[in-house]
């Protein structure tokens, strides 16, 4: 932790407003289930309806106190309109004022090889790794500035906004792009005296994983196959940790802190001698990692162009797909 | 690292969007001058006028085949017909080597941004060069050609700041993209660089200044920067040399070794050295221009009520309420 902060209180969410978006399963609602047992008042957004009913059974199950406020709202966040509509649904009983604490955990993966991807793809993904917390993240800073309140903001990526390979070209530059708000946020938003902090995750066992598992080719599975998945619970814990150690970045297995202390360039890190230690560790494991990646990939190529022929993509050379706007 | 060592490009053609200016027009200039075939791709059919008639002032030989496109490339099917178009010229045979030079930058203060400059500022950066290294891979790919796909980020792709908001995360996602089709890639045989540029003196340079705020470029004061054909030599340097990562100075090689992750490295242990300068020296750098921005701090309140950002019956209620 920075020296300046020695003595600052370690954020607590006891009668705090936290916003958590893609609330209503997996990481989000973990979340929210753990910000509702100490105290917190809950606001979840997410698409679905019925998920959003379901989730707030289980937030409601570990209410503490009567006056904690439990809402949920169903938006789709993807466009600045249904981000600015959210929020207004969101303060409306807390006076209309800021949440406390923002948790932007919505997004979706849909792994695919990049020549069998349309523009659509490319879009979607971008949609639904970047954008669905970037407009949120624009909405909620420009009320809390024009009310003059504080609070956090908190984006969510994944491992994959520190590193990538094979099969992620459509969701991988999404959250890379979440590092990249993230970073100038953190950066500007001192301004405003708001915190930004950005949370990495590895595979989850969440039903968005079981989503992902179903187009993501079999080379990226093999790539993968050492990886022990993080329950959601743990992940979330390792979030509120983080931002109780006031964590700019916030990892919670050690591959992504390899890749956190090995990626950190000019951002905030940890305590210098242990991001030390990491970065030396990754110094020398990433490439060999990566040279035995690399050779799988090579090896792959002749059963590759075998499956291109059979799934006959490139011979019409796909529609581009629709425009950008 | 690639099989083909100190690639050549006499004889090969070129692909270079935002090919009529700055970086995109040095780079296809000295392409031309060591003997590629050169197509440029850009929006305005004046500019890129002007662009052929530089390059042919430097052609080598009467065969050389040197022409423009007039094509926007931030919509996939216009990127993908501009790649046609550059195809069809050469008996529709794919380019050797696709660099993707367009790119825009508009800096500004997140809380100013609308709707469309938000959304503008990840089409300007990351679109314009994604949708056509799909048109590429896919091509290549079918053709079964051993090309290679260039991309330009910038040094706001190793890192971010203040007035970057819809610049910056554009840069991050091309690296993202980048990183990906290098390994993805090799399923065909394709090789991925990527050129991580800081400032350079360009009339996109010129334009960006008018937008950013001012407390960026009083950060920004002590940087250096190259000329356009200072930067298009060293990408293309790199791109000769195998080089994954391409960075043309001290400042963005230092940022480039110390965001390394599992990135390739140049030369193990110049980039070692890189890495542990980046190690003492970012973060002092970075706390003080932390400092910098906090303490701006009320100059800034001061300069959101006077440009009336917010409207004013709002802003009058909360004048008098320390934020600082």
């Amino acid at each position: 932790m920075p020296f300046w902060s020695w003595g600052k209180n370690k954020w607590n969410p006891d009668g705090k407003h936290c916003y958590v978006t893609g609330g209503s399963v997996g990481l989000g609602l973990a979340l929210a289930t753990i910000l509702a047992s100490r105290g917190a008042h809950v606001s979840i957004v997410a698409r679905g309806k019925q998920r959003l009913a379901d989730a707030i059974e289980v937030i409601e199950s570990h209410r503490q106190r009567p006056d904690q406020i439990f809402r949920s709202f169903s938006f789709d966040l993807c466009s600045a309109e249904g981000a600015e509509a959210a929020l207004d649904a969101v303060v409306a009983d807390h006076e209309g004022l800021t949440p406390d604490a923002i948790f932007l955990c919505a997004g979706v993966a849909t792994p695919r090889f990049f020549v069998e991807s349309t523009a659509k793809d490319l879009i979607d993904g971008m949609n639904l790794g970047y954008w669905t917390e970037a407009w949120t993240s624009w909405a909620v800073t420009r009320r809390m500035v024009q009310q003059g309140r504080q609070g956090k903001i908190v984006f969510i990526a994944s491992t994959l906004c520190y590193m990538t390979f094979v099969g992620w070209s459509s969701y991988s530059p999404a959250r890379h792009a979440v590092r990249g708000l993230a970073d100038t946020l953190r950066s500007e938003l001192q301004l405003y005296n708001i915190d930004v902090h950005l949370f990495s995750p590895n595979t989850m066992l969440t039903p968005g994983y079981d989503e992902e598992q179903k187009t993501k080719p079999k080379i990226t599975l093999k790539i993968e196959e050492g990886d022990t998945p993080l329950t959601a619970e743990q992940a979330a814990i390792g979030l509120i940790k983080g931002i109780e150690a006031n964590h700019a970045h916030i990892s919670a297995d050690f591959i992504t802190e390899l890749f956190r202390a090995s990626t950190r360039g000019s951002a905030p890190g940890h305590n210098f001698v242990y991001d030390w230690a990491l970065d030396m560790m990754a110094m020398i494991g990433a490439p060999i990692w990566r040279s035995s990646v690399d050779t799988l990939i090579r090896a792959h190529r002749a059963e590759h162009a075998e499956y291109l022929q059979t799934n006959g993509v490139l011979s019409t050379h796909g529609d581009p797909g629709p425009t950008v706007k | 690292m690639f099989w083909q060592k100190n690639w050549d490009v006499k004889g090969k053609h070129c692909y270079v969007t935002g090919g009529s200016a700055g970086l995109g027009l040095s780079l296809a200039v000295l392409l031309t001058k060591k003997g590629a075939d050169v197509s440029i791709v850009a929006r305005n059919e004046g500019r890129l006028q002007k662009a052929l008639a530089q390059l042919e002032a430097v052609r080598q030989t009467p065969n050389q085949l040197l022409k423009a496109y007039s094509f926007s490339l931030t919509t996939a099917s216009t990127a993908k017909e501009a790649l046609d178009a550059a195809c069809k010229d050469h008996g529709g045979r794919c380019p050797d080597a696709v660099f993707l030079c367009a790119g825009k930058s508009t800096p500004g203060f997140w809380v100013e941004e609308d709707e469309t400059t938000v959304r503008r500022g990840m089409d300007d950066t990351y679109f314009v060069q994604a949708f056509s290294a799909l048109a590429a891979a896919k091509r290549m790919a079918r053709d079964h050609f051993q090309g290679r796909i260039v991309f330009v980020s910038s040094v706001l792709g190793y890192m971010s700041m203040i007035g970057y908001s819809t610049y910056s995360p554009g840069k991050f996602a091309l690296r993202g993209l980048a990183e990906t089709l290098r390994s993805e890639l090799i399923l065909y045989g394709i090789g991925v660089h990527i050129f991580f540029p800081a400032t350079i003196y360009s009339p996109g340079y010129e334009e960006e200044n008018k937008t950013k705020p001012a407390i960026t470029l009083k950060i920004e004061e002590t940087d250096g920067g190259l000329k356009p054909e200072d930067a298009a030599k060293a990408l293309l340097r790199g791109v000769e040399k195998g080089n994954f990562h391409i960075t043309p100075d001290f400042i963005t090689n230092v940022f480039r070794s110390s965001t390394r992750g599992s990135t390739p490295q140049n030369n193990v242990v110049v980039d070692a050295i890189y890495s542990l300068i980046g190690w003492i020296a970012l973060p002092v750098w970075r706390q003080s221009v932390d400092a910098t921005v906090r303490g701006h701090r009320s100059q800034h309140q001061q300069y959101l009520e006077q440009k009336a950002v917010f409207k004013l019956e709002e802003l009058e209620e909360h004048i008098g309420q320390d934020s600082s």
